[in-house]
């Protein structure tokens, strides 16, 4: 199958290069694979995270996602790109001032979808993510868990080629941590779309066999 | 509530700068009709042997506007009573010509004293002559006050735009959490920043209406109340439909302006 992402020498740095994370990886994932990163605090999972979405370009090297070359990106194209990924953040990053409902459908608005198809699809978002009854509520309403189901609504929304979380888990209880992971198993088995988690630890939930990235030593390796 | 007070707090330093540029427009409009004004009561004769023509006149100072000869038959009727035909038409040999000059635009008082030394030095030129003595003892005072009103506005201005800056970066924290989380979604600046444009605009047009109206009501109401005669008779320097259009100009650049900066102060940072 073709690769989603590839990493060619790729290497990630801060402080106009003095300040390099990731040195010289090369690593590539596969359509509708569901894969982990892990590493130890520090290590740059979210700097490598950061970079899939081209918040951080390549410092060297080559990044390609979705076949768009990262490195060098005009902003139109990766702007474009973005609205093919769904991100979820350890924090959230839902928007307070908006409902629940709004916040879910955002890439919808994004992508200039009319308020009524926007509604619907907010109805069956909230409806997978089991939330049906917090539509008008605001994000600061909820708890943890709960935030960040409306969260992974949202990364869903607009069917995306390819998730990206961060810790996703990183603030909740085992509970709320394990129907976040029924969900992302889900969208990875069900709608084809490629899972990539960063987290500094596999939750113990996994026993199918996925692939597996480490980060040490500023490279990027996959364990078997 | 918060909502009204960070709009509040956008909308008055934009009134703020708003009413000193309507001060500014009316002080204008009102120092060129005084200049006018004064220009117009100030005039000067000019005594000379022989017949000078504007052109003349105006190559010896460019800043004479207008010449009117003053006709010798006007002053013969006056003198040649009783007199015989051929004494008439020696009299009107040797009397001189008389002009009356307008000046072409303001003149300091320097600039008068050349021009009276201009005309004077001239050989066809035997007598200049001004009337308008007040002059320059009220033109001092005016350009006075006109400095200062000029300095008050400028200051004020600076100030306000201050505080214009200040709200915008309040209103900066307040929408880049929504702004950042825009962009990693992958929404273009235009959408990013749509609400807050949306709000400046809406409050550039609230600042412009309520200078227009305080300047309304001066216009038709306050000046008669008052009796403020100079007014009331130059209701029209108050005032003008080309000012709101110059304000609301003022005031969507200044909003346009502080909205980029606020949008790209937010905007992802590559570290
Ligand atoms: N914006 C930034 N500017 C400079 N250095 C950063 C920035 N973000 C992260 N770093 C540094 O990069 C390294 C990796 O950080 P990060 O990717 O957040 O690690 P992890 O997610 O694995 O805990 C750390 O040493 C961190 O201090
Ligand atoms: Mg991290």
């Amino acid at each position: 199958m073709a690769n989603i992402i590839k990493a060619t020498d790729l290497t990630l740095a801060y402080d106009r290069g003095k300040n390099e994370i990731i040195k010289n990886a090369n690593f590539s994932i596969k359509k509708g694979e569901f894969v982990f990163i892990t590493g130890p605090s520090g290590s740059g999972k979210s700097t490598l995270l950061k970079s899939f979405y081209g918040h951080l370009k390549p410092a060297g090297g080559s990044m390609i996602v979705g076949g768009v070359e990262l490195s060098g990106v005009s902003t139109s194209k990766l702007q474009e790109l973005r609205t093919h990924m769904g991100m979820v953040f350890q924090d959230y990053k839902l928007i307070n001032e908006w409902t629940v409902a709004k916040n879910v459908v955002l890439p919808l608005m994004i992508a200039g979808y009319s308020l009524d198809v926007q509604q619907t699809q907010a109805q069956r978002l909230l409806r997978h993510v089991k939330l049906t009854e917090y539509g008008n509520k605001h994000p600061f309403e909820l708890s943890g868990g709960e935030q960040q189901r409306v969260g992974i609504a949202r990364a869903l929304a607009k069917n995306p080629m390819l998730i990206l979380a961060d810790e996703p888990t990183g603030n909740l209880d085992e509970y709320s941590s394990n129907v976040i992971w029924d969900l992302m198993e889900n969208a990875c088995g069900q709608l084809e779309t490629t899972v990539v988690v960063v987290t500094h630890r596999i939750p113990t939930i996994f026993s199918l066999p996925y692939r597996h990235f480490i980060i040490e030593n500023k490279g990027v390796y996959e364990v078997h | 509530m918060k909502f009204i007070k960070d709009h509040i707090m956008f909308i008055l330093p934009l009134v703020a700068i708003l009413l000193g540029i309507e001060f500014f427009l009316v002080f204008d409009r009102m120092t060129a009709s005084y200049e006018q004004r004064l220009r117009e009561g100030y005039s000067m004769l000019v005594v000379s042997n022989e017949p000078v023509t504007l052109q003349e006149l105006q190559s010896i100072n460019k800043n004479i506007g207008q010449s009117t000869k003053i006709e010798k038959d006007e002053i013969l009727k006056e003198i040649s009573l009783g007199q015989k035909p051929e004494d008439i038409k020696e009299i009107i040999n040797t009397l001189p010509s008389f002009y009356t000059i307008k000046l072409a635009k303001y003149l300091d008082t320097s600039d008068l004293d050349k021009l009276q030394k201009d005309l004077s030095a001239n050989k066809k030129i035997k007598r200049v002559e001004t009337f308008g003595s007040s002059y320059s003892s009220n033109y001092k005072l005016f350009s006075f006050i006109k400095f200062i009103l000029k300095v008050f506005i400028v200051f004020m201005s600076v100030v306000s735009l201050f505080l214009v800056i200040k709200q915008m970066e309040v209103w900066g924290y307040v929408h880049r959490e929504r702004m950042q989380v825009m962009e990693i979604f992958g929404a273009p600046v235009m959408l990013r920043s749509g609400i807050l444009f949306k709000v400046a605009i809406v409050d550039a047009f609230i600042a412009t209406a309520i200078i227009v109206s305080i300047f309304l009501y001066f216009r038709y109401q306050l000046a008669e109340i008052m009796e403020l005669d100079i007014l009331v008779n130059n209701s029209q320097l108050l005032f003008q439909p080309i000012d709101a259009l110059i304000l609301l100009f003022c005031a969507i650049v200044i909003v346009v302006i502080s909205v980029y900066m606020v949008v790209f102060s937010s905007r992802e940072k590559e570290a």
